[in-house]
């Protein structure tokens, strides 16, 4: 049978996890999301800031189908079984990793909700221990699907 | 005198290299080379099942180990066996009791596929 890359069905039942497609997503507009914040701090640009705010936005809202494709994945391919090493580094590292994101934005909504206050200094820990996170948890996860294995 | 030293000498290596065939001869007759029993572990490395394919006999025990430095599984396309995650050097065996192709693949790399033929 073969394979139409354009078939909606075709790219919803692939074989693939879509955990792995998505996990994309939030990844890159959390980490551009946060250097456009350094790089507003740095250089005193509205426009900057509100690019940050705007990533953090789509980053927050595109952990919830990845963390959910996760799980998915987690209960029907390996039956909700007890995780062990890797793969249970891979779970906690990516819940930790959602809620620190959740926490960055929420930080920056409740500022841009209150325009008299200014965003706190120590966001910029919780964005560098948030970025951190993310790539371990990204470097074990293309750890497991086997970036560099014909797997 | 010399002549006859290099006389003795071609004897000499004339009979050692005799004994080396004549030893090697027998020690390959007295150890005749019995038929190698057939494989029953699967090996699984580098994101593969290694053999692909299995042939095995009706009773046979497989044995798949988990090489690899990450966790894989096997799981039968048909539902007949499913292992737990397996991390590295971790073993999971299935006893095949009847005749048939046996399709399997790991859960987490489903790209990963492999067969036991029991006959």
């Amino acid at each position: 049978m073969s394979v139409n890359p354009f078939d909606i069905r075709t790219a919803l039942f692939a074989k693939h996890a879509q955990h792995v497609v998505l996990i994309h997503f939030p990844i890159a507009l959390f980490t551009t999301a946060v250097a456009f914040d350094y790089f507003a701090l740095w250089t005193k640009n509205r426009a900057l800031a509100a690019a940050a705010y705007f990533n953090l936005l789509l980053a927050a809202i595109f952990t919830v189908p990845v963390v959910a494709t996760g799980l998915a994945a987690w209960q029907w391919a390996l039956e909700g079984q007890k995780l062990k090493g890797i793969l249970l580094m891979h779970l906690v590292l990516g819940c930790v990793s959602s809620v620190l994101i959740w926490l960055v934005f929420c930080i920056h909504w409740s500022v841009r909700s209150h325009p008299e206050n200014s965003l706190p200094a120590y966001r910029l820990s919780i964005e560098a221990l948030a970025v951190l996170l993310v790539a371990l948890t990204g470097h074990l996860g293309g750890f497991l699907t086997g970036v560099n294995g014909p797997g | 005198m010399i002549r006859n030293c290099m006389r003795v000498a071609g004897l000499a290596m004339v009979m050692v290299a005799t004994a080396v065939l004549w030893a090697g001869s027998t020690s390959v007759s007295a150890n005749p080379q019995s038929p190698a029993a057939a494989p029953t572990d699967v090996k699984i490395d580098n994101f593969s099942f290694g053999p692909g394919t299995l042939t095995v006999v009706v009773g046979t025990t497989v044995t798949w180990t988990n090489r690899d430095d990450i966790p894989h599984t096997v799981v039968s396309t048909e539902g007949v066996f499913k292992s737990k995650v397996m991390d590295t050097d971790e073993k999971f065996s299935y006893t095949f009791a009847k005749q048939g192709t046996f399709a399997y693949f790991c859960s987490i790399h489903p790209k990963m596929t492999g067969k036991v033929v029991v006959q």
